[in-house]
């Protein structure tokens, strides 16, 4: 009774449909709703939602019902209405329904109880089964329970359905399990399990584990309490226990712990050293589950004496003295299995063998190497190694005085497992044991030794120690024998050479020629080859063309390039390759020559040969054409003497021919005519103070007759060699190159004197000229040296009326007695004289020879050695010019 | 076949004593842990004679050397459905007295009370595999409860805990 009357209703009403089936849904129409409205069954429309269902689907089973068929309930949806056309036209609902799809639960399968102990009296069993499919409804789940002759209230899964917990379950009476699961469309149960909860007790693990160490180093004891009643289950035990530190259990013999217990005594623990415990328990016969393992509790066993000595090695430096060793015992820490305990000292004993009565040589050490000086010998070493408890059995290292026996073969390395073996053939004596020694052969570090002992039976190892990749190791292999030494195989090995060089090598021309190049480099260091250098390549080109590769073998460290272009630049490189890749060094360039070698000389020879030989040639032909050639280079000169003048002055003679120097200046014989020859372009206006000192050369000149003529004398005085030498004034030389070569008559008079005429020769060395120049000079500036005074004072000294110049009675202040003055008066007379002798030039020998003679006769008697002349030839030089009129001997004038 | 079968009941029999021993061992520590906690709760001395309640067989093997084996298990079967029947009464009281407040004690007697009623189906499987069937439970169901005070009731029921646990 609604407010509203429905026309209509729907059979069935809000179904729930298995998922597949077919279905049918009928639509009743009320009669009253035919009266009222014309309503009839064949107008009802069905719609799934708001999409009309196919007519084909419907049938009119009479006037006021309809039904709808669908052979597939997935097609179905919510709602399923039932719609009517009214008037034809309008779509008016009658009714709906409310579909429910779903599937009928699954037997559930796999059904598994545990009962897991909580406490000492509480045994919960958990059941667990998997529940099928998933229905699309709602499925409810029970674990039913019961003993044959009782049943048990169901267990109601919470929030889960696939397990169920019963609280409490009694053991020894068989219990029938199983699993019933229900929903809208059916009810499936799983297979029933039939079980005694005694069967599948997961029980709590023993607690309060304890451990103590037993009298013996081996063993520890172990002791703890069951948390399930004897009367419950018999329990066996897995006992499993490990050292610190390691991550690998081992576990007592599960046979040892079969049996109910409650302590266990652990044995063949290694001594000094901590394990840790834990246990588990199940029932005895192994139906049901073991427990978890228990907490874990630790113990540490008693010391032992050592087990074995440890492994002993030598270095022996043999450099520093041939007669004896220093040798470098060192040892191996025992590792803690081996040491037992703490080792509190090492024991050393060294026993020469070479000698019987040699004495022992013990050593308490706390370290692990003993350095000793030793003369070479043979010598047996024992190491001893002790703790709180005792020794352990002495290792023994023979040391031979030389390593005479069979050395290993073929020592090879192979790199595996990240580690490095080294394997070896071994020879055909029997080997007590090998020494496998090892380093990082570096650059920048020395060699640092490892090693490691092995047993006689083996032919290769692992190196045992910290390997790096890309590094070079040194290994060597020694056998030792029991009365001696095989020397020691090496080889050089790389754990990991997986990598190219660091750096490539350098190149560099060692020598250039036009065609070919001298390459040199230096080989790369251990540090950057980072593995074996199996090959060098060059690679070398031009600026513009292709680049050329030639590769070298690794061992050379110079190539030669050839049929190279001369007078070309060159790019050069080089790569270094390892196994793993190659790395190029810096570039370098080098010009070729441009000629070879020889070639130049080739050229230069023959054209200096063709140079002489024209020279040659040349010189011939001068020499047979000579005359010719003198006539026309130097002309014919007519001789001056020859000239009508000479002829013309009747005082003159003709031709000097001077005997002696006494008749040619006799004494007192001075003139009033001067001779003194001006230059004809002489620009100095003389004043005439300054002319007054050539008064005395007036009358020196005048000595001489006037006449101080004649090629002979002259030539002598005007050798150009003899100019330079005696003159250290360029002035001087100057003066001279300017002179008026041939003779000049001079017909001018000095001042208001008459003149006289006189006519002179001047030639080209001038002497006459540098004379008159130095008195000048002398007069005028008075500061002429003491030598040249002297001489003035000598010549002063014929002369009275000279006397009162000043320059002059300066003079006479100076001891006529300096040895110096001496010499230089020496000198003078000398060379005088030597002109007198020998007319042309002036022989130094002569003058060495003549200089005793004078020295000799000098006023004060002093003899001057003729060395100290030699001696110092300078004061020679830097005497006064002998150009200047000189007056050795009264009225004396030597022509120069 | 009939070997068969006789082994096969000889295997269930043996099963059947075997956990049966140890379902009674069981019982036995259960109980004498309960006892314990039932004096401490009841208030109740532990030398408090229970040699003697009413209506509690006595578990007491004194007799088995004169009996057969299958009068054996006739007589333990009606002591403890005798047990079981006290057992309950006395699990229905300790819920009247403790009431929900000590549940731990309650499933401590419900759980021996389950093992009591185990242990009697033991005792008729092994009469069954003795070819007897177990009498019916009528003729031996245990007395009318006694109207007791609250002392006897606590005290009766430590003596039927007593039972077992001997």
């Amino acid at each position: 009774g609604g407010l509203v009357q429905s026309c209509g209703h729907i059979i069935p009403e809000s179904p729930v449909l298995a998922l597949g089936s077919n279905f049918t849904a009928l639509c009743i129409l009320n009669e009253s709703c035919l009266d009222f409205g014309n309503i009839y069954a064949n107008q009802i429309i069905w719609k799934i939602k708001n999409r009309v269902v196919p007519k084909e689907q419907y049938r009119e089973i009479n006037r006021t019902v309809s039904s709808v068929t669908f052979n597939d309930t997935s097609s179905l949806a919510t709602p399923l209405t039932c719609n009517i056309l009214a008037d034809g036209q309008i779509e008016q609902n009658i009714y709906g329904i409310t579909v429910t799809i779903g599937l009928p639960p699954e037997k559930p399968r796999n059904l598994s109880c545990i009962v897991h102990q909580v406490s000492k009296l509480t045994y919960p069993m958990t059941c667990t089964w998997n529940p099928g499919r998933h229905t699309f409804l709602d499925t409810h789940f029970r674990l039913k329970y019961r003993w044959p002759q009782e049943s048990f209230p169901d267990c109601i899964p919470k929030d889960v359905n696939n397990s169920c917990t019963i609280t409490d379950v009694q053991f020894f009476v068989n219990l029938e399990v199983w699993v019933e699961a229900a929903n809208a469309l059916g009810k499936a149960e799983s297979d029933p399990l039939v079980l005694d909860p005694i069967e599948i007790v997961k029980p709590l693990s023993p607690h309060n584990l304890s451990v103590n160490s037993g009298i013996l180093p081996t063993v520890l004891k172990l002791s703890w309490e069951n948390r399930i009643s004897a009367a419950v289950m018999k329990l066996k035990f897995n006992i499993r226990y490990r050292i610190v530190g390691d991550t690998n259990w081992m576990q007592v013999p599960p046979e040892d712990t079969a049996s109910p217990r409650t302590s266990f005594s652990v044995q063949g623990l290694r001594p000094y050293t901590e394990y840790v415990f834990s246990i588990r328990c199940m029932k005895e016969d192994g139906v049901g589950y073991w427990s978890d393992w228990s907490e874990e509790k630790t113990g540490v066993t008693t010391e032992d004496k050592p087990s074995k000595g440890p492994p002993i090695w030598r270095i022996i430096d043999a450099s520093r003295s041939p007669a004896s060793w220093t040798v470098h015992l060192m040892w191996k820490a025992l590792e803690p299995f081996e040491a037992n305990g703490v080792i509190l000292q090492y024991e050393v004993t060294v026993r020469a063998k070479s000698s019987l009565f040699s004495p022992l040589e013990k050593y308490n050490v706390n370290t692990t190497n003993l350095t000793l000086k030793l003369p070479n010998g043979t010598y047996e070493v024992t190491v001893i190694a002790r703790n709180r408890v005792g020794a352990s059995p002495p290792s023994v290292l023979l040391i031979p005085a030389s390593n005479s026996k069979a050395p290993v073969k073929n020592v090879r390395t192979l790199p595996k497992d990240g580690k490095l073996w080294v394997g070896w053939t071994a020879p055909n004596s029997y080997v007590l044991k090998y020494v496998v020694e090892w380093c990082l052969v570096s650059n920048s570090s020395d060699c640092i030794i490892e090693w490691q002992n092995e047993p006689g039976n083996v032919q290769g190892t692992y190196l045992k120690g910290d390997i790096k990749p890309f590094k070079c190791y040194l290994i060597t292999v020694y056998p030792l024998y029991a009365d001696g030494q095989g020397s020691g195989q090496s080889v050089k090995a790389y754990l990991q050479p997986a990598r190219s060089p660091s750096k490539g090598p350098t190149v560099q021309t060692k020598k250039v020629g036009k065609a070919e190049a001298v390459l040199t480099w230096n080989r790369l260091t251990v540090d950057e080859q980072n593995g074996f250098i199996r090959s060098y390549t060059i690679f070398y080109k031009t600026i513009d063309g292709n680049e050329t590769a030639v590769t070298v073998d690794p061992s050379k460290t110079e190539y030669t390039l050839s049929s190279l272009t001369s007078d070309t630049l060159y790019t050069v490189r080089m790569m270094a390759y390892t196994d793993e890749g190659g790395r190029s060094g810096p570039d370098f360039t080098f010009t070729t020559q441009k000629f070879g070698k020889g070639e130049i000389e080739a050229i230069v020879v023959p054209v200096c040969l063709a140079f002489l030989l024209i020279v040659l040639l040349g010189v011939l032909f001068c020499f047979n054409k000579r005359d010719l050639i003198k006539k026309h280079i130097w002309p014919i000169v007519p001789d001056p003497s020859k000239s009508n003048i000479a002829q013309w002055s009747p005082q003159v003679p003709a031709k000097h021919n001077f005997s002696s120097k006494d008749q040619m200046y006799p004494e007192g014989s001075f003139t009033d005519v001067s001779v003194v020859e001006i230059e004809a372009d002489d620009k100095k206006s003389f004043s005439e103070q300054d002319l007054k000192p050539f008064d005395l050369l007036k009358k020196e000149k005048s000595t001489s007759e006037g006449h101080s003529s004649g090629i002979g004398g002259s030539s002598c005085m005007s050798s150009p060699r003899q100019s330079v030498s005696d003159s250290d004034e360029g002035e001087t030389t100057q003066n001279t190159s300017s002179t008026v070569q041939y003779s000049t008559v001079v017909l001018n008079g000095y001042r208001d004197q008459t003149p006289v005429q006189v006519f002179s020769r001047s030639e080209s060395t001038q002497p006459l000229l540098d004379s008159e120049e130095r008195s000048e000079d002398h007069a005028g500036g008075c500061d002429s040296t003491t030598q040249r005074q002297q001489y003035f004072k000598q010549n002063g000294g014929q002369d009275e009326t000279n006397a009162d110049r000043p320059c002059f009675e300066r003079a006479k202040q100076i001891t006529s007695a300096n040895e110096g003055d001496l010499v230089g008066f020496a000198q003078l007379q000398i060379s005088g004289q030597s002109s007198q002798l020998l007319g042309l030039g002036l022989e130094k020998n002569t003058q060495e020879a003549a200089l005793p003679d004078v020295l000799q006769t000098s006023t004060e008697g002093q003899t001057v050695r003729p060395e100290a002349v030699e001696g110092n030839p300078p004061s020679v030089d830097e005497m006064p010019k002998s150009y200047l009129p000189q007056t050795v001997r009264q009225g004396g004038y030597v022509p120069q | 076949m009939a070997a068969a079968d006789s082994a096969s009941a000889a295997l269930r029999r043996r099963d059947l004593c075997s956990r049966g021993i140890r379902l009674a061992g069981k019982m036995r520590s259960d109980v004498v842990d309960l006892l314990d906690t039932y004096v401490e709760r009841q208030g109740l001395d532990a030398s408090a004679s229970v040699a003697v309640v009413e209506g509690v067989p006595a578990a007491a093997a004194e007799r088995w050397d004169e009996q057969t084996g299958t009068q054996r298990l006739l007589e333990n079967l009606a002591a403890y459905r005798a047990f079981r029947a006290l057992l309950a009464q006395m699990l229905e009281e300790q819920r009247e007295q403790l009431g929900e407040a000590d549940a731990a004690l309650g499933r401590a007697l419900a759980a021996v009370l389950l093992q009591v009623s185990a242990f009697a189906y033991h005792l008729e499987e092994l009469l069954r595999l003795e070819s007897r069937g177990p009498p019916s439970e009528e003729g031996a169901g245990p007395p009318p409860a006694p109207h007791l005070g609250l002392f006897e009731r606590k005290l009766r029921g430590l003596g039927v805990l007593a039972q077992p646990g001997q």
